[in-house]
């Protein structure tokens, strides 16, 4: 049996682009890093509110006006969980930031 | 429902019960407080405690006032005592010793629960900040 030669395949002339159904040049507002350092502001504001909140308690102990005890005693505590959640937010950016400043190019 | 709620809650919890021990502690103080049958006797304090928002918002209790009890008291009779009437009688505050100090002690235990509750709340916050710790 005879094997006919090979034909001269037509080139790809043009492929259209496949729809999406997205808009298109839709940019996503939040990128990763603006919307991270607002979220981190806000935090810092409302750690600061309970730090000073913690500080007037403090003054009102040592000065005799504090009406309750366990008032002082929970603030105190509150403040210093957001203090530690702080830190763990921060010490999570810092390490993915080196992750990728590890990264070889 | 924000970030520390359980020990803001029990916050309030525990101011009201300190309130009441207040209360009962002033009932216990004056249950030998003499007065002239020309006065009234020293009355009771009842403290009325109310729900925050029950429901719907944030939770938690609140002292809605101290009302006070009868004005009556009772009158004994003492004829020596220096504040006696003509009659020798004078009044004595309408407290019961054994039910100040049954609400004493659940004063003190609602005070315990609510310290409990602030306990357990802080260590399970402490606990969700050492989720992230081990794994990167």
């Amino acid at each position: 049996m005879s094997i006919g030669p090979v034909n001269f395949i037509s080139p790809v002339t043009g492929v259209s682009p496949v729809s999406t159904g997205l808009a298109p040049a839709e940019k996503v507002s939040l990128g990763a890093g603006a919307g991270f350092g607002s979220m981190l502001a806000d935090h810092l504001g409302s750690v600061r509110n309970a730090q000073a909140a913690t500080d007037t308690a403090a003054v009102q102990a040592a000065t005799g006006d504090l009406g309750d005890v366990h008032d002082y005693m929970i603030k105190s505590a509150q403040s210093g969980i957001m203090t530690e959640l702080t830190v763990a937010v921060r010490n999570k950016a810092v390490e993915a930031f080196s992750e990728i400043m590890r990264m070889q190019v | 429902m924000g970030l520390f709620d359980a020990m803001s809650i029990a916050g309030s919890g525990l101011t009201v019960h300190r309130k009441w021990l207040d209360a009962v502690s002033d009932n216990l103080s004056n249950i030998n407080t003499v007065k002239p049958t020309s006065e009234e006797a020293f009355r009771q304090r009842y403290v009325v405690a109310q729900a925050v928002d029950y429901g719907s918002g944030r939770g938690g209790a609140t002292v809605a006032g101290v009302i006070f009890g009868n004005a009556e008291g009772r009158l004994v009779h003492e004829p020596g005592h220096p504040l006696a009437d003509e009659g020798g009688y004078v009044r004595y505050p309408d407290i019961d010793m054994s039910s100040q100090m049954t609400q004493l002690i659940m004063a003190q235990r609602g005070y315990q629960a609510n310290i409990a509750v602030v306990e357990r709340a802080q260590s399970a916050y402490q606990a969700a900040l050492q989720l992230g710790r081990g794994g990167s």
